[in-house]
């Protein structure tokens, strides 16, 4: 019965997603564009060809961020853990681009290939950084850590790009960071490696609970924490990477989710990563469409709509921080 | 004694190396003629090509640093600087803003009003109930405020047409490309009197510096002279960001470079030494910036934040070994 609020309001999403838009469409001629499609309809062609793409890219990428916002919350124990904002959308940036620097060649599949192991380097450096091996990855050194990780990262990526207009192309396709894209992109791969991060996400959660009590008590459970910890960084990889190879880098995301998230699951992990990956594909398409609506018909990226939201929400939870637990 | 020597030694000789260093070299004895002579290509790159570009990376460098050691010494934390609480970052976007919407008014007004707007949402956002701003908190919530004003510039920037999009985000990257003596004269100048401003002021950050019960006990009214202390901390982040953009951890690497160079203790010779190593840095990371790859003129943010950020982590690193953090 708990997920019976989250799921409503992700179909809602779902729906406006594929009704709103320069052209809105009515609902009905939406069942039917899905139903009984009419090749000469334009509204047809519209929903089904722009939009439906969209609205998966959305689902997938959303739900994918949100999972692994949650999961590196509980890891680090530190309610501001994020991907993007920890450095891991900066690692895939890196390798994308160094990539396209290196072999000269820019596609959708080469760019998704490239950008799991930047991920994985990141989310291993950005916890190492942070103090995660001895267990204490407190807010405001993790937070910068991943902004130093970032700054560099993103400093590289610059010279790259400036120096070689292959690796441009490619990185102004991908950094745009939108849903725009979703038809030219490798939707149907990048939603199979989410969906079996996301499988093992909830294998994990369990586990991860038991590590969340102490590395002491986890081990007395039978539980070894450098597994885990890597098992963990490992979901991540697959979640991030894949969302970013669909949408680009979007940050904040995975900030916001879980404390919703919490309000309904309560604390137990599991519950707390499915409603994560509802919430996460539900902000996420709201925020799209709302990109779509403001400025019409130009678009704001869902990675800015993200990321206006977010830093307030980041200001928000780091106010309600007691300093003691600040380190 | 020997430290300060060593400053004005490193900081003449990143002028002489900036100055002569690029696509074209030139040497000293040719620079020398152009001072004196007011002839000959010494003259043409003192004059027009590399002269202005120094003279702004001075200036700018010289301010970032000033305005980090200010921050540093009030909030007794090596974090705390106007790059990594926001105070930059609301700048640039304030600028971006500016130049965006064709308000012909002055860069360093609108820089100076953004930093001045999130240094006062970031000490409004981090006050607790008890009225006072822990210092982690006031860094934690500058990091938000700085992802805001961030998020805000990239939105400002897709409304732009392509290649003044690319313009801005140049400059929000930090640039010293094509500047003029304008620029270098407007930093410079600002500069000096807010310079001025703060050595009316380091007495009472001498005494801040000491504890508040103590400040207090001396005579010091602490909230005034904190709130102006770091009025003129904003107006210097601002003056420098208003010439060369929200340059990336300048401000945070300087006064603790400095101090380690010269060995000063009282606040005074912090500053100064915090303004002559930001200065040193600027210099540097611009020749790097223009000689790293022949044929191309990289950002000077992007060699700042290539420098910079291995210096955060190192700091963190430490901190976690200290346990201060």
């Amino acid at each position: 019965m708990r997920f019976a609020f989250p799921v409503l309001l992700l179909v809602f999403a779902a729906i406006a997603t594929l009704a709103a838009g320069v052209r809105s469409v009515p609902v009905p001629e939406i069942w039917h564009a899905l139903t009984a499609f009419d090749q000469t309809n334009p509204l047809h062609i519209v929903v089904r060809d722009i939009r439906l793409p969209r609205l998966i890219a959305g689902l997938a990428a959303g739900a994918s961020l949100g999972m692994a916002g949650s999961i590196m919350q509980s890891l680090t124990r530190n309610p501001l853990a994020d991907p993007g904002l920890m450095g891991v959308n900066a690692g895939a940036a890196f390798t994308i681009v160094l990539g396209a620097f290196l072999l000269g060649r820019a596609d959708g599949g080469f760019i998704a290939a490239l950008s799991f192991p930047g991920a994985a380097l990141a989310s291993l450096g950005v916890f190492a950084i942070g103090g995660g091996v001895r267990g204490e990855t407190g807010p405001v050194r993790l937070t910068l850590a991943g902004i130093a990780l970032n700054a560099l990262l993103m400093s590289l990526v610059s010279a790259i790009v400036l120096t070689r207009t292959e690796a441009l192309e490619v990185f102004r396709f991908w950094a745009a960071g939108s849903l725009a894209q979703a038809n030219v992109r490798p939707l149907l791969e990048m939603s199979t490696i989410a969906a079996l991060g996301a499988g093992s996400a909830l294998l994990l959660a369990p586990r991860l609970e038991a590590l969340a009590l102490g590395s002491g008590l986890a081990k007395g459970l039978g539980t070894r924490p450098g597994r885990i910890q890597l098992g963990a960084l490992a979901v991540v990889t697959m979640l991030t990477g894949a969302a970013v190879s669909i949408a680009g880098p979007i940050a904040f995301l995975g900030l916001m989710v879980p404390p919703l998230a919490r309000r309904i699951s309560g604390h137990t992990l599991r519950f707390e990563i499915m409603i994560s990956a509802l919430f996460g594909a539900t902000i996420l398409l709201l925020a799209d469409t709302a990109g779509r609506l403001l400025i019409a018909p130009a678009e704001i990226r869902v990675g800015i709509m993200t990321a206006l939201i977010g830093a307030p929400v980041f200001i928000w939870i780091a106010r309600r921080l007691r300093p003691g637990a600040l380190t | 004694m020997k430290g300060t020597l060593l400053v004005i030694a490193l900081l003449l000789l990143a002028i002489l190396l900036s100055l002569s260093v690029g696509q074209v070299m030139i040497g000293p004895a040719a620079l020398w003629d152009g001072l004196w002579h007011g002839s000959g290509p010494g003259a043409l790159f003192l004059r027009v090509l590399r002269g202005p570009g120094v003279g702004t990376a001075l200036g700018a460098g010289a301010v970032l640093g000033m305005s980090g050691a200010i921050f540093q010494i009030l909030l007794r934390n090596p974090l705390a600087s106007p790059d990594v609480m926001g105070f930059t970052s609301g700048a640039g976007l304030a600028a971006i803003w500016g130049v965006s919407a064709g308000i012909a008014l002055p860069i360093p007004l609108f820089s100076a009003i953004g930093g001045l707007v999130a240094a006062g949402a970031v000490i409004l956002l981090a006050t607790d109930r008890n009225g006072s701003q822990p210092p982690l908190t006031l860094i934690l919530v500058g990091l938000g405020v700085g992802f805001f004003a961030a998020a805000a510039s990239s939105f400002i920037m897709t409304r732009l047409p392509h290649q003044e999009a690319t313009e801005a985000q140049r400059w929000l990257t930090g640039s010293l490309a094509a500047r003029n003596w304008g620029h270098a004269l407007q930093v410079l100048g600002l500069g000096a009197a807010l310079t001025f401003a703060l050595a009316l002021q380091v007495r009472s950050l001498a005494l801040l510096e000491l504890g508040d019960d103590l400040a207090a006990g001396l005579g010091t009214r602490i909230s005034r002279s904190r709130g102006l202390l770091a009025l003129t901390g904003v107006l210097l982040a601002a003056t420098g960001v208003a010439v060369a953009g929200p340059l990336p951890f300048i401000a945070l690497m300087a006064a603790p470079l400095g101090a380690r160079l010269t060995g000063a203790r009282h606040p005074a010779g912090r500053l100064a030494s915090a303004a002559a190593a930001g200065a040193i840095i600027t210099v540097l990371a611009d020749l790097a910036a223009r000689a790293a790859i022949p044929g191309l003129q990289l950002p000077v943010g992007v060699m700042t934040g290539i420098l910079g950020a291995p210096y955060l982590i190192w700091l963190l690193v430490r901190e976690m070994e200290t346990g201060d953090l």
